[in-house]
């Protein structure tokens, strides 16, 4: 009986933990504005990197963007120099783009697309997609939905195989 | 939505449930056995929710302001902190007859996650590492042959549950042994699968510790009788 008493201020305590763990509203520093870019601009960007790349398309209001940015921040530092990572904001404002990549501090490049110009153009729909190019710019995978460290892994151990 | 991966727990599920309902060829009655449903998947819920609370931690979203988000599952669930709660709260659930009710649902976990692993094949997520063994299974288009960890780990739990299902049931040993096995087949099959970091493998470290300790120590304390029906 006496467990039980303590149950609910126990777990109403940890809410409270939880809450002040987490960011309220954040104050971040916005870089400057996104370019926009179109379907034929990412193309060349791809081809002159002259290597692998992986295009995320995300926005700031979309939750499980949310949740894979930080898997492809680690991706992005742990294969520099060997895979291109470029972040393609959609159907967003400006402000929020900026924001979320100042939240999760995506030092990757990330453009503008508020028309969905570049998942239209490989036929897809929604948030988020993660697009794998190899070095010869062909697209090799697309993957829907939030991106998990394997599938992310394996895909990029792929490109670097080809 | 994600249907292969519910099927995918829904054959880890369906797993578990069987070996609940065998859990009377073990020695434990089968009242007491379908005692051990609820807290089953009370664990499980639990855990998912914790699961999903560490997650939205971890990327800086206050759960309290965006309740709702809660909901989304697929916008990640931290499986450490998941795990953590779920055995947690089946302790808790089962602190009356923890060794009994450890001992039942042991083996049955083993095949549960024998089923989640081998349901990489509805997902096509079976593939690791590169290998050039005669068995290498390739992504679709790719001539890149892989190991297929997930199954490689579906058969060693599997042969883990073979192993340990003769085990009688009480002690609370049986439960450890399951544990460690369970913490041994990642950690051994852990290699062979590809992430960006080190993996988890303190977690498995730290349950082959546990588990080995517990299937060590629990026979020495006196046995309580199984749960009469």
């Amino acid at each position: 009986m006496r467990n039980k008493a303590l149950l609910h201020p126990l777990l109403v305590a940890l809410l409270l933990a939880a809450a002040a763990c987490a960011s309220p509203t954040p104050n971040f520093d916005r870089g400057p504005e996104l370019d926009v870019i179109t379907p034929d601009a990412l193309a060349l960007t791809i081809a002159d990197a002259a290597m692998p790349a992986v295009v995320n398309i995300w926005a700031s209001w979309c939750i499980p963007c949310r949740s894979e940015a930080p898997l492809l921040g680690l991706a992005h530092e742990k294969f520099d120099g060997q895979v291109t990572f470029i972040g393609v904001a959609v159907a967003d404002s400006q402000d929020g783009a900026r924001d979320f990549i100042a939240e999760f501090g995506i030092e990757y490049a990330n453009y503008f697309d508020r028309v969905r110009s570049i998942p239209a153009s490989f036929g897809r729909i929604g948030v988020p997609i993660t697009f794998f190019f190899d070095s010869d710019g062909s697209m090799i995978y697309a993957h829907s939905g939030v991106i998990d460290e394997r599938t992310l892994a394996i895909n990029i151990d792929e490109l670097l195989a080809r | 939505m994600e249907f292969t991966l519910l099927a995918a727990a829904a054959l880890a599920v369906i797993a578990l449930s069987l070996m609940l309902r065998m859990a009377p060829a073990l020695g434990v009655t089968a009242a007491f056995s379908r005692r051990l449903t609820d807290p089953a998947y009370t664990a499980i819920g639990f855990g998912i929710l914790v699961g999903r609370l560490a997650s939205m931690i971890g990327n800086g979203t206050n759960p309290l302001s965006h309740v709702g988000d809660i909901l989304i599952i697929r916008g990640g669930v931290s499986t450490g902190f998941a795990s953590v709660a779920a055995i947690g709260a089946w302790l808790y659930s089962t602190r009356r007859n923890l060794r009994v009710a450890g001992d039942a649902v042991g083996v049955g976990a083993l095949v549960g996650l024998a089923g989640w692993h081998g349901g990489c094949l509805l997902r096509d997520a079976c593939a690791g590492a590169s290998t050039h063994l005669p068995w290498a299974i390739s992504l679709p288009g790719s001539t890149v042959g892989r190991h297929p960890v997930e199954l490689y780990t579906a058969a060693l739990f599997i042969m883990a549950a073979l192993l340990l299902r003769r085990l009688p049931a009480g002690s609370g040993s049986a439960a450890g042994w399951a544990l460690a096995a369970a913490a041994a087949a990642r950690l051994v099959t852990e290699p062979l699968r590809l992430s960006l970091g080190s993996g988890p493998l303190v977690w498995y470290a730290a349950g082959l510790v546990l588990g080995l300790t517990v299937a060590a120590v629990a026979p020495r304390y006196s046995h309580r009788s199984l749960e009469a029906g």
